[in-house]
């Protein structure tokens, strides 16, 4: 029971990070299906720098480096370059699934994994975990509390209005997902320095769209989709631990828990379980 | 086609093509890799029968996977769902085969090729349906059942379908009757050796059919007009009296189709079993395939054409190379959707820094 609960929350931290940076991308009007692609990039880039500087923290500094640079790409071509947003966060999430294992190749040749990080250089998980579980109540205080979170939800719910006071919903997107892919990085880092000791290719394993999801079924709010994401860390660790179940194990299938958080989500979405409606400007580039 | 009209439609992608060719040469040299091996793995995938075979097998699905979106995009609907449903179209075939293992191929064959059709067609006609009915954006909808989709499929390869002499995850062989023949089957019946031992097979020209008949279908029929009308401007759409829940179920479920009919390449054609993982995101390349082509179902024969030799060329540079992966070819892919998704605006800025050099 106490392993589970402990499983779960190893489980749930990265995807409260991606979930988390994700609501600012999303919220000022940006649709961002690259939190995947932002999390394998900041994770291999965390695995890399700790390897070679035999430092965590500055594995976690790169991490956030690339992870905002990454999705800085997503927000000059969607906001500056007008391209579809949807179609951005393809391009940004096959540039990351290809130029990972390319790199991974060329610096320890091995497309599949970096070189193990010794446990002592390791990043201690606690710190992480503790993060992921301020960040949601901070950024909820940020968004409804501080007139920096009333522009964000203007910017994505009514940008002309954001407009007429004066600032260029253009910029503010820019900064929104800068912060947003800074805070997604942490859970790439915690992926691949905290959780385990290396980067592997594909590491991320959809994680980036189990947060989109998760966003989703909190209706683009940061408690409920945190929330959402500790019951999906929840499923998670429940598949793992019939997974290693001596009887349970070889007669259960565990792919119906794989799809439970996207069937729960499909059904939100479709309006069965309350509506979840997206932020109104989302995916309407700025003119 | 006026040279205008043919300036207008194959200047950009060219430019593209030359564009990210350019600029993925330059990483593979800058990261060390021999030119020698570029060009090797470039004569090989377009000028030995080994490679064009390769090339037209993966050329096949893309042809079919751009279709998909292409018609949706048509109807100003995105489809970023034809992962899932290729799956669905690849395990309703060997469903097909499990179920009737004793019918002769005369009746096999269209079986196959109609259960893989109706099978990613109903998977696609979900969005569509709840689109239409609910309002739940394409978009979100397609991207969840493409997980619920993949992980149902990969239950069946895992469990009911699993063949259990073998440690792979992968199905038992599909019956004789639903084998489709080999082109290298049908060069040798006129003595030639081209395509030999190479896995393209007569579903490329079921493809190239497809391919036509979207193009039929969307410029010479009402149904067509009305899914146009719909894409370009809905209000119209609305005043003419062109009903919009039909028409969307409608397009999602022939896009679904023509996705799920990859299946019929991968399982009839070549593998003759389902294996966890056969896709290498066929799908996602439908997008850059579509984009590509403008949607112009003629144009995706040319552009999914272009994406199964990066995709050769890719697997190629990995055989040749020690340093390089197959994956390059998903970065180039990346830029090309890059530079196209955004041609507007790096034609611009490309337009205002050349008046600005010119001036000083």
């Amino acid at each position: 029971m106490i392993e589970l609960l402990a499983s779960t929350l190893r489980l749930s931290t990265p995807l409260i990070f991606a979930a988390m940076g994700g609501f600012l991308c999303e919220r000022s009007g940006v649709a961002t299906i690259c939190l995947e692609g932002v999390l394998l990039t900041s994770a291999w880039a965390a695995a890399t720098v700790t390897y070679f500087s035999h430092n965590p923290y500055l594995g976690v500094l790169a991490a956030v480096m690339i992870g905002t640079l990454t999705m800085s790409l997503h927000a000059f071509l969607s906001v500056k370059a007008k391209s579809d947003q949807i179609i951005s966060g393809v391009a940004v999430n096959l540039l990351a699934a290809g130029i990972t294992p390319i790199l991974t190749k060329l610096l320890f040749s091995s497309p599949t994994n970096t070189q193990t990080i010794p446990m002592a250089e390791r990043l201690n998980s606690s710190v992480l975990i503790v993060m992921a579980f301020v960040f949601p109540f901070l950024i909820h205080f940020l968004t409804y509390r501080t007139g920096w979170g009333l522009r964000l939800l203007a910017c994505g719910d009514g940008p002309e209005a954001l407009k007429t006071s004066g600032i260029s919903p253009k910029s503010f997107r820019f900064v929104a997902l800068a912060l947003g892919g800074a805070i997604v990085s942490f859970g790439g880092a915690y992926l691949s320095i905290a959780h385990a000791s290396q980067f592997t290719r594909d590491m991320t394993a959809g994680r980036g769209f189990i947060a989109l999801t998760a966003l989703i079924f909190g209706k683009w709010r940061p408690l409920p989709a945190f929330l959402t994401c500790l019951f999906f860390g929840l499923t998670d660790a429940l598949q793992i631990q019939l997974q290693s179940h001596p009887i349970l194990g070889n007669s259960f299938p565990i792919q119906a828990l794989q799809i439970f958080p996207y069937l729960v989500t499909l059904f939100v979405l479709v309006g069965f379980i309350g509506r979840a409606t997206p932020p109104r400007a989302i995916n309407q580039p700025e003119q | 086609m006026s040279l205008g009209d043919l300036k207008k439609n194959f200047l950009g992608p060219v430019m593209a093509i030359l564009i990210s060719a350019l600029v993925t040469s330059l990483i593979l040299i800058s990261l060390g890799e021999s030119p020698e091996i570029l060009w090797e793995a470039f004569t090989s995938t377009f000028f030995t029968s080994f490679g064009m075979g390769y090339t037209l097998y993966y050329t096949t699905p893309l042809i079919l996977t751009g279709l998909s979106v292409a018609l949706c995009f048509h109807a100003g609907l995105f489809n970023i769902g034809a992962e899932g449903q290729l799956h669905l179209g690849a395990a309703g075939i060997v469903a097909a085969s499990f179920l009737f293992p004793q019918l002769p191929w005369y009746l096999a064959i269209p079986l196959g090729i109609v259960i893989s059709f109706l099978s990613g067609g109903l998977w696609g006609l979900i969005a569509g349906f709840l689109k239409a009915k609910r309002g739940s954006h394409e978009v979100i909808v397609t991207i969840l059942l493409n997980f619920i989709g993949i992980t149902f499929v990969n239950y069946l390869i895992l469990y009911p379908f699993k063949n259990t002499l073998v440690q792979n995850p992968e199905t038992h062989e599909i019956s004789k009757s639903f084998f489709l023949p080999p082109l290298s089957a049908l060069t040798g019946y006129f003595g030639s050796e081209i395509f030999r031992t190479t896995p393209v097979n007569v579903t490329l020209f079921l493809s190239l059919i497809a391919a036509v008949s979207c193009h039929y279908f969307l410029f010479n029929t009402t149904k067509g007009y009305e899914l146009r009308t719909l894409g370009q401007n809905p209000k119209v759409a609305k005043f003419n009296g062109i009903a919009l829940a039909p028409n969307l179920i409608l397009v999602f479920f022939l896009s679904g189709g023509l996705a799920g009919l990859v299946g019929v390449n991968e399982v009839m054609g070549f593998s003759h079993k389902l294996i966890e993982g056969f896709s290498p995101q066929y799908g996602f390349t439908g997008i850059a395939v579509a984009l590509m082509a403008r949607n112009s179902p003629l144009g995706v024969i040319l552009a999914a054409l272009l994406f199964g030799s990066i995709h050769n060329g890719a697997r190629e540079i990995e055989f040749l190379s020690e340093r390089i992966t197959k994956e390059i070819s998903i970065v180039m892919e990346a830029f090309l959707i890059i530079l196209i998704a955004g041609h507007r605006y790096f034609l611009t800025t490309f337009v205002r820094i050349f008046k600005r050099g010119s001036r000083d």
